[in-house]
C-alpha cells in the first residue's frame, strides 16, 4: 500500500448496498442491540452449532 | 466448529497485540450474520510475532487450503516473511492480516478501535466506522450484504442514541 489512508466514512451511496439494506432484518440487529458483546458472542457460538448441525442432518440425508 | 473463545484466549493469554475485524467484528457490533473464522489484524513488531508463533504453536497452525504435506514452518522468521496468513488450527480457522486494504497495519488502525469485553478477556475490536470503510474498501461483491447489514446497524444504533 504504502499511500496515506483515506479514513472517510462517508463514502457515497452504493445503490447494490441500498438495495441490501431493504432486506435486511432490523428487529434481529435491534434484539442484538440490547445484548452484550459477551452475549452476541455466545449467540453466534449457538447459530454455529446450529450450522454444523444441519450440515451434519444434510450429509446423512443425502447417504439415504 | 470454530472455538472462539479458545482463539482469543490463546492470543490475548499470549500477549499478542491485535484487533479484531472482520466477522468476528461485526458480532461484536451486533451483526447477526453466521460468521466461522476469526480475523485479526496483529502487530508486525519483534516481540510481537514472538509472542504470537508461542501462544500458537500449540494449535498446530498450518496453511488453510493447501494440500497437506506442503511444507510449512510455524516460526517468526515465516511470519517476517510473509504477511497476511490464512490458517488452519486445532481451534478453528483463524485470519493473520500484517494489513489490511484501506485500513493498513496494527499501528494505523489502533486509533480506530473500540475495547471491548468477551469471555473475561479485553480486546481491540474495529469501530464500526472503520469496519465499514476496510469492508468497501476491499471492493469484494461477496461483501456487500455484509456491508447492508453494518450500515443498518450504524443506522439503529443512531436511532437509539436520538432523544
Amino acid at each position: 500500500m504504502g499511500e496515506p489512508i483515506s479514513w472517510r466514512t462517508d463514502l457515497e451511496i452504493d445503490p447494490v448496498v441500498e438495495a441490501y439494506k431493504q432486506h435486511v432484518d432490523r428487529s434481529l440487529i435491534r434484539e442484538n442491540l440490547r445484548r452484550s458483546v459477551e452475549e452476541r458472542f455466545r449467540r453466534l457460538i449457538e447459530l454455529q452449532g446450529f450450522a454444523e448441525e444441519l450440515r451434519r442432518a444434510g450429509r446423512a440425508a443425502s447417504r439415504r | 466448529m470454530t472455538d472462539f473463545r479458545g482463539l482469543l484466549s490463546a492470543l490475548s493469554d499470549g500477549g499478542v497485540e491485535f484487533i479484531l475485524v472482520g466477522g468476528v467484528a461485526a458480532t461484536a457490533h451486533g451483526s447477526a450474520r453466521l460468521t466461522l473464522d476469526v480475523d485479526v489484524v496483529y502487530r508486525r513488531s519483534p516481540g510481537s510475532i514472538e509472542r504470537l508463533v508461542t501462544a500458537l504453536a500449540p494449535l498446530h497452525p498450518y496453511l488453510r487450503g493447501v494440500p497437506p504435506g506442503l511444507p510449512f514452518r510455524w516460526d517468526a522468521r515465516t511470519l517476517r516473511s510473509g504477511l497476511n496468513f490464512t490458517l488452519t488450527t486445532d481451534l478453528g480457522d483463524l485470519d493473520l492480516l500484517g494489513e489490511i486494504v484501506g485500513g493498513g497495519r496494527f499501528e494505523d488502525l489502533v486509533p480506530r478501535t473500540v475495547g471491548i469485553r468477551v469471555f473475561e478477556m479485553e480486546c481491540r475490536c474495529l469501530d464500526l466506522d472503520t469496519l465499514i470503510h476496510v469492508k468497501r474498501a476491499a471492493g469484494r461483491p461477496k461483501d456487500l450484504e455484509a456491508i447492508a447489514e453494518l450500515e443498518a446497524i450504524r443506522e439503529e444504533r443512531a436511532r437509539l442514541d436520538e432523544p
